[in-house]
């Protein structure tokens, strides 16, 4: 581990830093799929999914952030994460995220019934939001 | 004598319990400024990196380029719509005011730039939009007629991005459904504990000026431009950074209004509470003259009574 190279994390949310930390290996989901990035390599500029972000620490040990979309940007071996909210595996309140879940179906449902389109893609957002999370706290 | 000493006393006690009230005020004030100031400065490093990377873009002409064309083309492109200039039927005016009182000048100024913005660019009363955050300003353009489209009252005293979220998508769509062409925001910035100023700036649509003011400085200081591997393409990440960005800087806005708000809140009650000292001291003046002249009277009294026995 000591003689890979090694890149500087950054998660930063409005709400402030929400993780910090370096690693030599960060696994992203972009709209495009999946994409990992080491150090040194080329600047990036990426839209992210909703999905999670994985910091390689140690062998098969991994950190795991929740995304809520956003993007990244890397330069000089910096991967600055920008995302509107971003959560780490360990402080995912499953109960929340559980609640929020029902409520996006709720929404979901009604926008169905009501044909609103522009209503049901926010609420399909939401609803992946809070799959995404309670996916990431799960396992 | 006697009668208006004690007036004079109930004053002094009154005097000093008002007195405590408003020190109490300006040490909670003081309090929430420190909270939020904290929460500023982790907010600016999220505004600085996306106002970064939109630099970026603009400095690869992205912007120029996007603007004039593509915008009209494509129609379902609609984030893209923030970067084309309607023509301008309505205005939106973001008011960013307190719910309560006793912040000094703090709301009147706000208000009253507020007009003096709209006086100037010429609109009449039929072309504002008022976009109310804040009760205070809510109640004053409301009482005047004009055209209130969104009304947010509460706001807490460290507002979270989660709870500015809903009112933020909401301004953004209706700028998005043409409610209003251009969106500004009128709000009193935070330059220190004892000044602020008021900021009218214009926010939507997103131009390069707006953008550029202090972001162009930046890159340009740190000497060379980076050139960026972008995925997928460029347009489809502004798709996405813009209204980010334009969230960003609503949420930055009432941040910087909150903290102007406690700012203000807690000098207005510092000269509350050295008025009160003031006061008390000029009273306690007051009192003390009229014990002494009371007691003069009284021996006055005595050493005449004495001298009429003898």
């Amino acid at each position: 581990m000591d003689d890979k190279p090694e890149l500087t994390v950054n998660v930063v949310t409005p709400d402030g830093n929400v993780y910090e930390d370096t690693s030599d290996l960060v696994i992203c989901k972009t709209t495009q799929g999946e994409i990992g990035i080491m150090a040194n390599r080329l600047p990036l500029l990426a839209s992210l999914a909703i999905d999670e972000i994985r910091v390689r620490k140690g062998d098969q040990q991994f950190d795991e952030i929740a995304v809520s979309g956003g993007f990244i940007e890397f330069s000089n071996n910096v991967l600055s994460v920008i995302s509107s909210a971003a959560e780490r595996k360990e402080n995912i309140d499953a109960k929340r995220a559980e609640r929020a879940r029902q409520r996006a179906q709720e929404r979901v449902k009604k926008a169905k019934q009501a044909h609103n389109p522009d209503e049901l893609r926010r609420a399909e957002v939401s609803l992946r939001r809070a799959l995404n999370r309670l996916n990431i706290s799960s396992h | 004598m006697s009668a208006s000493l004690q007036e004079v006393k109930r004053r002094i006690s009154s005097t000093k319990k008002t007195g405590q009230i408003t020190a109490a005020m300006q040490m909670v004030s003081t309090a929430k400024l420190n909270q939020i100031q904290k929460h500023t400065t982790s907010y600016q490093v999220y505004a600085s990196k996306i106002r970064n990377v939109i630099t970026h873009l603009a400095a690869s002409h992205l912007l120029e380029n996007v603007e004039p064309a593509e915008a009209v083309k494509k129609d379902q492109f609609n984030t893209l719509s923030m970067l084309k200039q309607r023509p301008v039927k309505k205005t939106g005016l973001v008011v960013i005011t307190s719910d309560r009182g006793l912040v000094g000048s703090y709301n009147s100024n706000v208000i009253k730039q507020t007009l003096q913005l709209i006086s100037d660019n010429h609109h009449s009363q039929d072309d504002i939009e008022i976009v109310a955050i804040g009760g205070i300003g809510a109640d004053f353009f409301k009482k005047r007629g004009y055209d209130i489209v969104y009304e947010f009252r509460e706001l807490s005293d460290v507002p979270t991005f989660r709870e500015v979220r809903p009112i933020v998508r909401t301004i953004l769509r209706m700028y998005q459904s043409e409610r209003f062409d251009e969106l500004f925001v009128c709000y009193n910035h935070f330059v220190n504990s004892l000044t602020s100023t008021f900021r009218g700036e214009q926010m939507l649509p997103i131009s390069a000026e707006n953008i550029g003011s202090e972001g162009l400085e930046e890159t340009s200081s740190s000497g060379y431009q980076l050139q960026y591997d972008t995925e997928p393409s460029e347009e489809a990440i502004l798709e996405v950074i813009l209204p980010q960005y334009a969230e960003s800087l609503l949420y930055g806005a009432m941040l910087d209004a909150k903290t102007s708000e406690h700012a203000s809140s807690s000098t207005a009650m510092r000269s509350a509470s050295d008025n009160a000292n003031d006061i008390i001291a000029s009273l306690q003046l007051q009192y003390n003259r009229a014990r002494q002249s009371a007691i003069t009277t009284e021996i006055t009294e005595i050493t005449g009574a004495q001298a009429a026995l003898e």
